[in-house]
């Protein structure tokens, strides 16, 4: 209590001082790391981005941290012509923050938008490239015409490129003024907008799905961990979103009374692969070795305190094609010991790891699995990259050590995103493998409409892609949210698209 | 003088041309923005990026893109952020106050701690407060400055609630980081407040001053310190253009909103424009600095001139 | 108080002493860490143990600075990255002294457009903020040992080259140098064997000050991750581990923070002290 009122105090003579808004009790303060600089919805693929624009926007589809997929702008939805057509009944009543209607126009302006001129020069158009033509039937139906299939359109109906945005107001402003003041018919609308420090949202209202309980959210944009905990820790910020958090700073935060972690399962997955071109690595059996010398578990539990789950492929539990009874390669030394004297590894062997500079918690993964690996005979050096250089340089050009650091993750949670990019031949992120009949699975379930068909596709292609030891699949981590006790209903998101309107302060 | 003056001038302007250059150069090295902007955008083909690096201006020839750059640096346009679209001459017009204050405010400090040390040091020549001092300034010159400012946010935000621990707020904020700053200027300015003022104290007005019966406190602050104000001024001066190049490690600890978080984050971001624009800024700030510094000695002192 | 030398006094002879002293003092115990300390630490410092992670110092025997989030063992790994330290302090700064020194002999005694080119390209290095250079450089050719060592060597041979050049300056024209040229000595004689031994002074100092001051450079490229090898241990490293960590396990940044304070000011101790028996007159006070 002392703290609260220490804070209201520092925070009344800043406001002062600045001569700004006072603070009031509904104002929340979340800590975001990077500013995504344009908040038009074309633009961008960033997850702050989103944990951002969530509140400012709504989709057709809407999809909350429980991952279902609700009804949003459109109350309803069927697939018509074999799956070739979708028609969307809108929600009515709708209005934009700028008093503009939501209708069909709106719909049709937004994705011709999109996948027109103005999206081709952002990186969301090619995720919608599955929509032809969007259809008005009249002013609250729409139909989507679709050129192929796309098993999780809906899905992606629900973020980033596909947020309604208003006609009228963009094409009598312009995409430029756009991009700084966004308009969208979400439950907050943007007030302030300072690029690089901050963001504020006022409460909008009139939202359809009734006013926010909030009346301000305040982002600040800090992209140092270490700072953004000493701002919770101060009480100057209420919530610090993923993934800002570091491991070593979980009991900093637990510690402090007023504090809590939430944590909840992301669409993270991190792994090891292989360079299974050359090197030692090329062989199956030393693939297979080094997996099994490597006591994942352990790692989890001491350097992860416990915040992941292991995985058996490169997907987590929440993923679409995820298979419950894929269990991973057990820890077992003494048998990658016998492997690695079958494959004719020599004990002392070099071994390379290319990991990304700035990732600490990787840094101490991978010294860990070095020192697991040292323990069967394989010398191991670790190499640190500029992230960057990393995944644009030395990953799609094939210049990696014999093992690289892959991080990934999609916010749609469909295995798809991820096995198709990672194994099919020439994508950006296979350099080394290439498999006929892996490519050939993978263009096949592209093309199933029957969701459960392909389900049972993907999960076969994990248990492939084990079979064939494509990567240490290392562990599934959580996303953590640093919550200060004061914020009340907040239900942590896992894919970072944070909506904020249920929650409020406690006083 | 008219044409030493020139000459400066000339050399200014090559060195600005050599530093953009190699910066624009550099950073079109350090990879494919194209590639950043649709990170984790599922598949992206060759002809989505080549439709990005288009809108970025990416696909003309580096020369074209330099000349460009330098086109718009005349007139005062140091382009578009790849992050948004935002001008990057608004993004640097409000990032360049901050750091100025900050650095500012770091002389300030130093200074106000160097004076009275370094007097006190002369004065003492020798004795024990002058090892105090000596040894003392060197110790916070020898301290990791990011790790003295994390140490700093521990105890007075964390454990005392006393000042913010980051941002811009307000003068409460700038107490930290420009402490941090101070601190490590503080061992070389005492060192010259010292040296100035040893030099200083034997002149002859010192000992008139002395004679007259002035208080000693007079003879020290007023007459022999005004006497070095012209070399000090000149070295804080110098030494302002350097503080502007090391305040990046504070500025991200502190999350200072200043031209090093901007540059820090451009460069992971591999938005080109801006991390120009700030080196750009920057160096035009110490070329500038020490042009005026060489053009007033070379005003002073002759033997200066011939470069 | 009258003494116009500023070393023809006892007391402050006395002092000079005492940081001369306190300064060889921490230098030779560092010194004597890194002889021994692949003796005394055979492992170097990179056993992980699980089991023992964080444990705090004075609570375990065979920990007795505690040990970091991997179970290693700080005080090795302290002793241990005073190696890393060191070399890239040492090999930078005599990287940067070796160009500087070339550069400002070749600059200030041809003089003419060499110099000119010489001393643009000093300027262009000056106008140049340090940091971003070395974040751009990095993306670049990538982090590690030797580049880290290069990008010093790169940023620094700058403030020789014109330590060097000024002296040669200020020496060319005088007798000796005028007679040797006279009597037919050749300038590569000059330059090495007239000239160098009688600028030599001021290039000592600047490089032990240099030294101290790669040392905080280094540790601040590896706490912005884009240092050394993470499996070897470094100072700079060590710190940027332990920084998430300050509130929870103290020391795993603390000791390692400690012992770069210690090293530099070492360092910065026998560099002043060096300033006033080898440069009186205070060439390279700024």
């Amino acid at each position: 209590m002392r703290k609260t009122r220490v804070f209201t105090h520092s925070l009344l003579a800043s406001a002062l001082m600045l001569g700004s808004v006072t603070a009031y009790a509904s104002t929340l303060t979340v800590s975001s790391p990077q500013d995504p600089g344009s908040w038009d919805p074309i633009d961008t693929f960033l997850v702050n981005w989103s944990s951002v624009a969530t509140n400012i926007f709504d989709g057709l589809t809407y999809r909350g941290p429980d991952l279902k997929l609700v009804p949003g702008l459109a109350t309803a939805w069927e697939e018509l012509d074999k799956g070739s057509r979708i028609r969307f009944t809108l929600r009515e009543g709708v209005t934009f923050h700028n008093g503009e209607p939501f209708n069909a126009q709106a719909v049709k302006f937004t994705f011709d938008r999109l996948l027109g001129e103005e999206g081709a020069r952002g990186p969301q158009a090619s995720n919608y490239s599955a929509i032809s033509e969007v259809n008005v039937i009249d002013d609250y139906t729409v139909d989507f015409r679709l050129a192929q299939p796309d098993p999780v359109l809906l899905t992606k109906l629900a973020g980033y490129g596909a947020m309604i945005v208003p006609p009228q107001y963009i094409t009598e402003h312009g995409d430029e003024h756009f991009n700084r003041n966004p308009i969208g018919t979400g439950p907050f609308k943007l007030a302030d907008y300072t690029p690089r420090e901050s963001v504020r949202l006022d409460a909008y209202e009139d939202h359809w799905a009734g006013a926010p309980k909030l009346s301000q959210v305040n982002y600040r944009f800090i992209s140092e961990p270490a700072t953004a905990v000493a701002e919770l820790q101060a009480g100057r910020v209420d919530i610090v979103i993923p993934p800002t958090i570091p491991i070593g700073m979980i009991d900093t935060i637990k510690n402090n009374p007023s504090l809590s972690i939430v944590s909840v399962a992301s669409p993270t997955v991190e792994a090891l692969r292989f360079n299974t071109k050359s090197g030692i690595t090329a062989d199956e059996r030393v693939r297979k070795a080094i997996i099994m010398a490597v006591d994942r578990d352990a790692i989890i539990d001491s350097i992860l305190a416990g915040e992941a789950q292991s995985i058996a492929s490169f997907q987590g539990a929440l993923s679409f094609g995820y298979d419950p009874e894929l269990k991973p390669l057990p820890y077992d030394p003494q048998q990658a010991k016998s492997l690695l004297k079958e494959a004719g590894i020599k004990p002392g062997t070099q071994l390379q790891i290319d990991v990304r500079g700035n990732d600490s918690t990787f840094g101490e993964v991978a010294q860990v699995i070095a020192s697991y690996l040292q323990m069967v005979g394989l010398n191991v050096s670790i190499r640190p990259y500029e992230t960057n250089v990393l995944l644009n340089d030395i990953i799609p050009a094939g210049r990696t050590g014999d093992m690289f650091q892959q991080k990934w993750g999609g916010w749609t949670f469909d295995y798809d995103n991820t096995a198709y990019l990672m194994y099919h031949t020439g994508e950006r992120w296979n350099p080394y493998d290439s498999d006929p009949k892996l490519d050939k699975m993978l263009e096949e379930q592209r093309s199933l409409t029957d969701q459960a068909k392909r389900e049972q596709l993907l999960q076969f292609i994990a248990r492939y892609t084990q079979d064939r030891v494509l990567e240490i699949p290392l562990y599934n981590v959580n996303a953590l949210y640093g919550v200060n006790n004061r914020v009340q209903n907040f239900q942590a998101a896992p894919d970072n698209r944070l909506r904020l309107n249920e929650v409020y302060i406690a006083e | 003088m008219a044409r030493f003056l020139l000459y400066r001038i000339f050399q200014a302007f090559f060195v600005i041309i050599a530093v953009t250059l190699i910066v624009s150069f550099a950073i079109r090295l350090t990879g494919d923005p194209a590639l950043m902007l649709s990170q984790g955008a599922g598949s992206v083909t060759e002809e989505d990026l080549a439709n990005i690096r288009e809108a970025l201006g990416l696909n003309q020839p580096f020369l074209a893109q330099y000349m460009d750059f330098l086109k718009g640096l005349l007139v005062g346009d140091l382009g578009k952020s790849f992050m948004g679209g935002i001008s990057v001459t608004e993004l640097v017009a409000r990032a360049l106050p901050a750091t100025l204050a900050l650095a500012f405010t770091s002389l300030i400090v130093s200074i106000v701690i160097s004076i009275p040390l370094g007097i006190k040091a002369a004065t003492s020549r020798g004795r024990w407060p002058d090892q105090v001092i000596r040894i003392l300034s060197l110790v916070g010159l020898s301290f990791p400055n990011f790790w003295l400012a994390i140490m700093l946010v521990l105890l007075f935000s964390i454990t005392m609630s006393w000042l913010p621990p980051s941002g811009m707020e307000g003068f409460e904020s700038f107490i930290m980081p420009a402490a941090t700053m101070g601190i490590i200027l503080t061992a070389t300015n005492v060192r010259l407040v010292r040296t100035t003022m040893l030099e200083t104290l034997n002149a002859q007005f010192v000992m008139v001053a002395r004679a007259k019966g002035l208080s000693e406190n007079v003879v020290l602050y007023k007459h022999a310190l005004r006497n070095c104000s012209i070399p000090l001024i000149t070295y804080f001066g110098l030494q302002f253009g350097g503080l502007l190049g090391g305040i990046v490690v504070i500025e991200r600890v502190f999350n200072w909103p200043g031209l090093g978080t901007l540059a820090f984050d451009a460069v992971a971001a591999r938005d080109y424009p801006v991390l120009q624009g700030v080196i750009t800024v920057l160096s035009l700030l110490i070329i500038s600095i020490n042009l005026i510094v060489d053009i007033a000695y070379g005003l002073v002192d002759p033997r200066m001139r011939k470069g | 108080m009258t003494t116009q030398s500023l070393s023809g006094n006892n007391q402050f002879q006395k002092f000079k002493n005492l940081e001369f002293i306190l300064g060889a003092l921490l230098l030779g115990s560092i010194s004597l860490a890194v002889l021994f300390s692949s003796w005394l630490f055979p492992d170097g410092g990179t056993q992980i143990n699980l089991a023992m992670r964080l444990t705090a110092p004075m609570t375990e025997l065979a920990y007795p600075l505690g040990t970091d989030p991997l179970g290693r063992d700080i005080l090795a790994r302290v002793i241990i990255g005073s190696e890393i330290s060191l070399k890239v302090g040492i090999y930078s700064s005599l990287g940067a002294v070796a160009v500087g020194i070339i550069m400002g002999l070749i600059s200030g005694y041809y003089g003419g457009f060499i110099d000119a080119l010489v001393m643009r390209f000093a300027d262009v290095q000056l106008a140049l903020p340090f940091i971003l250079l070395a974040i751009t450089f990095i993306a670049v050719i990538g982090g590690g040992l030797t580049n880290m060592i290069i990008l010093l060597v790169i940023s620094q041979w700058v403030q020789y080259a014109r330590l060097v050049r000024g002296s040669v300056l200020a020496l060319k024209d005088r007798e000796f140098i005028l007679s040797a040229k006279a009597i037919g000595v050749k300038d590569i004689r000059i330059l090495f064997q007239h000239l160098l031994p009688n600028l030599i002074g001021p290039v000592i100092v600047l490089v032990t000050l240099n030294v101290a001051n790669n040392i905080l450079l280094e540790s601040s490229l590896t706490f912005l991750g884009l240092g050394v090898d993470p499996t070897i241990p470094s100072w700079g490293g060590m710190l940027a581990e332990g920084r998430t960590y300050l509130q929870t396990a103290w020391w795993v940044s603390v000791f390692p923070g400690l012992a770069i304070l210690l090293t530099v000011l070492g360092l910065n101790l026998l560099g002043d002290w060096l300033r006033d028996t080898l440069d009186p007159t205070g060439k390279t006070s700024v």
